[in-house]
């Protein structure tokens, strides 16, 4: 911890980074299936606002409320994706980006919304105010603790370890290298890309959950477009290739702002050319195995030197 | 009119420049600003102070951040070129506060770990909502941990302190600001234009997607609604909109006696324009705090003659200087080369009063520094004679101005009748 | 990959629902206000916003779907180039004096630069190495950061403009709103001798491009190289000359929009693409993507949906309007209004 700290990364930044090691698993299960959905930051806003309204308004305990949250944003998700899905690539990332802009605003709006249903249906009661507009709600209390986000990205970890030599991982590979071929070998393509496009989404919910009773205010802004594409970053700069990736792409995209932060005006030049250079010269993301295999052949190489003395050098 | 207009202005400020400062006695310069003889030089100080700075550096909220640090950090230094402290140096911990809640999180939870004796910061209210309970909320309280005194400077939103208090108790209480929340200057400008120019009816546009403005915008309503003046038409943009056209033709439309205003710096030139010079409005624009962003009247960076009328509230504006404020504007300028803005003078402000409450305290535990900030009362500062009132609350008085070519003029009768001709 | 530039009459029945779809929103907008109660004040005016807006969203939407048609990528970056592009013009105006009219082709040239630049260092590495889309997504990604960060610390954050002064110079007193009456029916409607301008430079510039692209021997290599890269290198077009025209033509209008913008708006900030960027897809989906023509509708479609949602006194929908189109077209036509129907390959 102490080094952590040294270089910026206090204990907030390194919850934040499990909660967005959260996020990028939740994107990756739709990029292995071939799905370039970029919807889960919606889903994100959906199961903070869901949880946080629970244990705000409703005395709803933590982990129930994260758990709904959860819930909700998967069942928001079985609507969406049965039509949405059926768009390809560039076609289906659009559509979910409208997706997360359209619950942004919805979110924004909530209130007047309620206002307005209640005029045209002539209620004389005050509407209620449930997510409070622009300013957000706000003196949440911090329950979201380290633990929980270790234990959630370990069982979560475990999940996509096993899906890999699932049939249902399997069926999703299928997909994502041709649709066509997968569906004339009996695979039921509508139902694995819905399935993983709303498990996608509940996790995107939990990590939205985690993160809603972590920053004591949630507000409408932190869930737009540029969430959106933050999430997809930490999948693909972590890599698709292995199910680790997105862990560690969620990790190092959020500890890389926090480290540069000394540099003040220079950090988001910086942190824009260090994604450029990870992308092109980091073709299967951090995550990498064949990265993992020349690393550790390296350093073995390296601690041979070092055990076997200067003179055996070339030894591996 | 305007060159005699021209030529006064130049006089006051000659003439405020002169006694710019003292000498002290121990030969350094003494600044104006500074409770020297209400509170003895302190003895038990010495070494090195800390005091936490954390300002938006990076992304949107720069725009304000930057300034704000840059004034803070002049403000150190007059503070310990004078003395001030006695024997100890007050040093800034800067960390970069960013633009969102999670940035001035990160930043306050580095500068506790500092041990710092007050934070100043950070830019954003709604960063404050999350950032600033690092410092004396429920986590630091259960640990046992000092709280730490948080001193806003540009946080404007209403009913931060009740806020603060219903969540954190005593806590909340760590909680200050030098900037006047909406509720303590909308209000009284609104009240002041009523009266003076007869309104009846008036449109609102705001920004429905920002927490500053929006939260602007419910002061000015609950404000209109208590003087009785009907709201008959209510327009929402976006932040970073940069075309009102069509909003502003449903105010119009409406006829309203004035349109109120409540939105940030980038959107409000265009708004004058496209009000003024597309769609041939002519009436009163009374706008929110973001109309004191400097240039906004400028006849080459802002909207120039369009600003003409435009009605505006602020805790500070270039236009109402004291001699204090005119030496920190001088100095700002020569220093960084670029006219200090409310942003600026708040920062520098709520340094001195940071430093005041240190040398008043005589020590640098936060505890005491809180106690003798809470004190703080009829402090000269370049916002006017500045007090915490019994809320806890800032205290001092707001300013409502008229805008005539380029120039904010005090709002009177006579300045009214100047600029709408009767 | 969708290339829709030329126009064929065996498209005249996609052209026939295009247009059966937008009377049918016709009639319900015009429609809509009395079912809800509300009443449109001037709607001549918000026409002539919607006509003035619509120009300069079509403008800046052209670089994103001329690239996407030629490339199939999405070059995220495009708004930063169209900033910058704002940027060249004002500034050289400001710092160096440069007469406005000069600032046109100045920030088109910057704009085109600055777009192969980007071409160089997002797009060239992973097209060598074939890698996905959504990598090249990501790195204009960083493209954009880069540009955006690299403003910020040579302009600052506090907006920019033309300044008033030098507009004022302008020959027609061309900042100066004109009131025009339509007809006896006291339709009026005000608007800037300025505004015609950027509507007619706006106009005439996709005109250029669909010539360009449509009828010389250029734009046919490039139509060819969108459709095959393999034929195209057997044709000996050079491929790589082709992405680099394509990247300086996409900068060089980004470049025009922005200053167009900039002399349209005066608040110009390293943050105004930001809002651009969102608002372009949206428009490029609607028209079709990678379809010239539909960027133009599309940017039409887009200023309509915003000014229309505010016009009938719901301006706080007015962003999700355009979305809300977007899913459904996306649901129903998803090659878009005008673009060709080879979705599932795109």
């Amino acid at each position: 911890m102490g080094f952590l700290a040294s270089v910026g990364l206090n204990d907030f930044v390194i919850t934040l980074m499990f909660v967005n090691a959260i996020l990028a698993m939740s994107i990756y299960l739709t990029l292995y299936g071939g799905m370039f959905s970029l919807a889960n930051a919606g889903f994100m806003a959906i199961g903070s606002y869901v949880s946080v309204i629970l244990t705000q308004n409703h005395d709803w305990p933590f982990l129930p409320a994260i758990l709904a949250g959860m819930v909700a944003a998967g069942l928001i998700a079985i609507p969406i994706g049965l039509p949405v899905l059926r768009l390809r690539d560039i076609y289906l990332a659009i559509a979910t980006i409208g997706f997360v802009e359209i619950t942004r605003i919805v979110i924004l709006n909530f209130d007047k919304i309620v206002d307005e249903v209640y005029t045209r249906l002539h209620m004389t009661s005050e509407p209620p105010k449930i997510t409070n507009g622009p300013l957000g709600i706000t003196g949440i209390p911090v329950q979201t603790k380290l633990e929980h986000l270790v234990i959630a990205v370990i069982i979560l970890a475990y999940f996509m370890m096993r899906m890999h030599r699932s049939r249902f991982g399997r069926a999703l590979a299928a997909i994502r290298q041709d649709e066509n071929v997968a569906a004339s070998q009996g695979i039921n393509v509508v139902y694995y890309k819905n399935v993983a496009f709303v498990l996608g989404a509940m996790m995107a919910g939990l990590g939205g959950g985690f993160s809603g009773h972590l920053s004591r205010i949630i507000q409408p802004g932190s869930y737009g477009f540029g969430t959106a594409v933050d999430i997809l970053a930490y999948s693909v700069l972590g890599g698709i290739s292995s199910w680790y990736g997105p862990i560690l792409g969620g990790l190092a995209l959020t500890a890389l702002p926090e480290v540069l932060r000394p540099l003040k005006e220079y950090t988001g030049l910086i942190n824009g050319i260090v994604l450029l250079i990870f992308i092109a010269y980091l073709p299967g993301g951090l995550g990498d195995p064949a990265l993992w295999r020349s690393a550790r052949k390296s350093a073995s190489r390296i601690s041979n030197f070092i055990t076997k003395g200067k003179t055996a050098d070339a030894g591996a | 009119m305007r060159s005699k207009n021209l030529f006064l202005a130049f006089v006051l400020v000659a003439v405020l420049a002169l006694p710019m400062s003292v000498k002290a006695q121990d030969g350094g310069e003494r600044p104006l600003i500074g409770a020297w003889d209400t509170c003895a030089d302190p003895t038990n100080l010495s070494g090195d102070v800390k005091v936490g700075l954390a300002f938006a550096q990076s992304e949107a909220a720069a725009i304000y951040g930057v300034s704000q640090q840059q004034a803070a950090e002049l403000a150190i230094a007059e503070i310990n070129e004078s003395g001030y402290l006695g024997g100890a140096t007050l040093v800034a911990v800067t960390e970069d506060a960013g633009s969102t809640p999670e940035t001035a999180i990160s930043a306050f939870t580095n500068l506790v770990g500092e041990d710092v004796s007050a934070i100043i910061g950070p830019t954003l209210s709604n960063q404050a909502m999350a950032a600033d309970p690092v410092a004396f909320g429920t986590e630091r309280q259960d640990a046992g941990d000092p709280l730490v005194p948080v001193i806003g400077v540009s946080n404007t939103r209403t009913g931060m302190e009740t806020d603060f208090a219903t969540s954190y108790g005593d806590g909340g209480n760590y909680f200050r600001r030098v900037s006047l929340p909406e509720s303590k200057v909308i209000p009284g400008t609104v009240a002041q234009v009523v009266d003076i120019l007869g309104i009846e009816t008036v449109g609102i546009m705001y920004s429905d997607n920002d927490q500053f403005t929006a939260s602007a915008y419910d002061v000015f309503v609950s404000a209109l609604e208590e003087l009785g003046v009907d709201v008959v038409a209510t327009e929402t943009f976006a932040t970073g909109d940069v075309d009102f056209t069509s909003q502003l033709t449903n105010i119009i439309a409406a006829d309203p006696d004035a349109i109120v205003v409540s939105a940030l710096a980038a959107e409000i030139v265009p708004l004058l324009e496209q009000a003024r010079s597309q769609l041939g409005y002519e009436g009163p624009i009374i706008g929110g705090n973001g109309f004191n962003a400097p240039g906004i009247a400028s006849e080459d960076k802002g909207a120039g003659t369009d600003a003409n009328g435009v009605i505006v509230g602020g805790a500070w504006n270039v236009a109402r200087q004291n001699e204090i404020s005119t030496a920190f504007t001088t100095k700002y300028e020569e220093e960084y080369g670029t006219p200090a803005d409310q942003f600026a003078v708040q920062a520098y402000t709520g340094t001195w009063v940071v430093a005041t409450a240190i040398r008043c305290a005589d020590s640098a535990d936060p505890a005491d520094v809180l106690e003798a900030l809470a004190a703080t009362a009829d402090f000269e500062t370049p916002l006017g004679t500045f007090s915490f009132d019994e809320d806890g609350l800032p205290e001092h008085e707001p300013v409502a101005q008229i805008i005539k070519d380029g120039q904010y003029l005090l709002l009177t009768e006579e300045s009214a009748a100047e600029v709408f001709g009767n | 990959m969708p290339v829709s530039i030329d126009f064929p009459i065996s498209k005249l029945k996609s052209f026939g629902v295009t247009a059966l779809v937008l009377i049918g929103i016709g009639l319900l907008a015009y429609e809509l206000p009395d079912i809800l109660g509300k009443q449109v004040l001037n709607p001549e005016q918000h026409v002539t916003t919607v006509i003035w807006t619509g120009s300069v969203y079509s403008l800046f939407a052209l670089g994103y779907a001329l690239v996407f048609s030629i490339l199939g990528v999405l070059n995220l970056s495009h708004s930063a180039v169209f900033m910058w592009g704002g940027y060249i013009g004002v500034m050289s105006v400001i710092r160096y004096d440069i007469p406005i009219y000069y600032t046109l082709p100045l920030a088109m040239l910057g704009g085109g630069l600055i777009g192969v630049a980007v071409d160089l260092v997002a797009f060239a590495p992973l097209r060598r190495r074939n890698a996905p889309r959504i990598s090249q997504l990501i790195s204009s990604l960083g493209a954009s950061a880069v540009l955006v960060s690299l403003a910020q610390l040579e302009f600052g954050t506090s907006p920019e403009r033309f300044p008033r002064t030098e507009l004022k110079k302008l020959p027609y007193e061309a900042t100066k709103a004109r009131e025009y009456t339509v007809n006896s029916l006291g339709l009026d409607f005000r608007i800037t001798p300025l505004q015609i301008a950027i509507i007619v430079i706006a106009f005439a510039l996709m005109f250029l491009l669909q010539y360009l692209v449509a009828r010389t021997r250029t734009g046919k290599a490039m139509r060819v190289v969108a459709f095959n890269q393999k034929v195209a290198g057997l044709l000996s077009i050079s491929v790589g000359g082709i992405f680099r025209l394509t990247f300086f033509l996409a900068g060089a209008l980004a470049g025009a929009a922005g200053v167009l913008y900039a002399l349209a708006y005066p608040s110009l900030t390293p943050f105004t693409g930001d809002e651009m960027a969102l608002k372009g897809l949206t428009v490029i989906v609607l028209g079709g993507l990678g379809s010239i023509r539909g960027a133009v509708l599309g940017g039409i479609l887009v200023a309509a949906f915003e000014v229309y949602a505010t016009a009938i006194g719901y301006s706080w929908l007015k962003d999700a309007l355009p979305f809300v189109a977007l899913f459904l077209i996306l649901l129903f036509r998803p090659q878009g209004l005008l673009g060709e129907a080879n979705v599932k390959r795109a």
